[in-house]
């Protein structure tokens, strides 16, 4: 029953299969990216308040939403790698760790960028803004657990528990509009029906740039996962066949 | 699953509840002080002191807005709809800042006014495209329109 469970985690597989796999997402990935961009930049129509400050928005919604579910990958691949010691899971670990810091400062810097026109401020000290930038703290503290401990192994344990520990963030920063009063707005609502917060002129694009963004932060994660798998997996024979047949 | 894995997965499990409910139990003793902002309710129970620097917030009441003529002198009314809060501020507004718009305050209270040095808008969560308002305002002119001539209100164009 677990032995597909043991093909994912083995590497090799995982590097065959997404070689497969990549051209295809790179296909999807840039039709919907430029689909997205061009629609949000030059098609959807000002905002009654925001004018076209709104259109921060089609970077800023993906960015942030993908930059909080990059955590829980991290701490799922943590349980993985302290129960059963699965290489591919730490690996896919230690490679999202620095993504995921790439897009919550991008969230963080598109996030300010529209906060001084709008809210008439950089930066609040408010529970969403404040949390957000703890997990970009984390992010970078997992980043230099991994770098400052010699051994693979002993990194690999310690940065699974950072990430399993630091993944308490992600329900606090998601929920913080609500708990608390904050000067972040609350999530909107995003119903089919007349309560829905916006108009499909307005969300149907941040539906298609959500997916691009997803894609971008996949394809990055598979791209810099299969360096990885080269890099430590250089001594076994799959490796030094597939070096060998690149360089003739 | 074999008995090491079980007991390091109950170990794990175990080690993530417990921090949950500290860091939840934590968070929740220290609410008021998360809260960007008080409330005008809370203001009007009295649970700041004078003179203590703080944020309020809430929404610009309707009609509330005294902007004076020849200085940035402005007052108006910041309301949860329970409790008022007369707010007084020299300085620029956010071009957000208008009636019935969330805003937050930051200053100290001084004899039941509010004495901001900042104001910030507050954004809502909700996005119109400027069409779309615009026939939603014309759709509530046309309703409001024969209450105000039964009113006796201003009539023509």
């Amino acid at each position: 029953m677990w032995q597909w469970f043991f093909r994912l985690g083995s590497p090799k597989w995982f590097y065959e299969m997404s070689g497969k796999w990549l051209p295809w997402l790179l296909v999807l990935m840039t039709v919907l990216m430029s689909v997205g961009i061009f629609w949000a930049l030059l098609f959807v129509p000002q905002d009654y308040q925001q004018g076209d400050t709104i259109r921060i928005m089609y970077v800023h919604v993906p960015v942030a939403s993908i930059s909080l579910a990059c955590f829980p990958l991290m701490a799922v691949a943590g349980v993985i790698t302290l129960v059963w010691k699965m290489k591919l899971a730490d690996m896919v670990a230690k490679c999202a760790a620095p993504i995921g810091a790439w897009f919550t400062a991008v969230a963080l810097a598109t996030g300010a960028i529209w906060g001084q026109p709008i809210w008439g401020t950089w930066w609040a000290w408010d529970a969403r803004l404040t949390s957000m930038l703890i997990q970009f703290f984390l992010l970078i503290g997992v980043i230099a657990l991994r770098s400052a401990i010699e051994s693979p192994d002993a990194a690999a344990k310690a940065c699974a528990l950072l990430a399993i520990v630091g993944a308490i963030n992600v329900p606090i920063i998601k929920y913080s509009v609500e708990w608390w009063n904050t000067l972040h707005q609350p999530a909107s609502d995003f119903s089919m029906d007349e309560n829905s917060a916006f108009g499909p002129e307005i969300w149907v694009p941040l539906v298609i740039m959500i997916f691009a963004v997803y894609l971008f932060f996949v394809i990055s994660l598979i791209l810099s996962t299969r360096n990885e798998i080269l890099q430590r997996e250089r001594r076994s024979q799959w490796v030094m066949d597939i070096v060998a047949n690149e360089k003739v | 699953m074999k008995p090491h894995r079980r007991k390091k997965l109950t170990i794990i499990a175990f080690i993530a509840t417990g921090l949950g409910i500290a860091i939840g139990l934590s968070l929740y003793a220290l609410s008021n002080a998360i809260d960007l902002f008080f409330t005008p309710s809370q203001i009007a129970a009295g649970e700041v002191n004078n003179g203590q620097r703080i944020r309020i917030g809430g929404m610009v009441k309707e009609g509330s807005v005294e902007k004076s003529q020849d200085s940035l002198h402005v007052e108006f009314i910041a309301t949860d709809y329970s409790h008022d809060l007369r707010v007084r501020y020299d300085g620029i507004l956010p071009d957000l800042f208008r009636e019935g718009q969330g805003v937050v305050a930051e200053g100290m209270v001084a004899n039941g006014v509010f004495e901001a040095s900042r104001v910030l808008a507050k954004h809502d969560e909700n996005y119109m495209s400027v069409e779309v308002k615009a026939a939603l305002d014309a759709a509530e002119r046309e309703r409001s329109l024969p209450v105000m001539a039964t009113e006796g209100g201003p009539s023509g164009t």
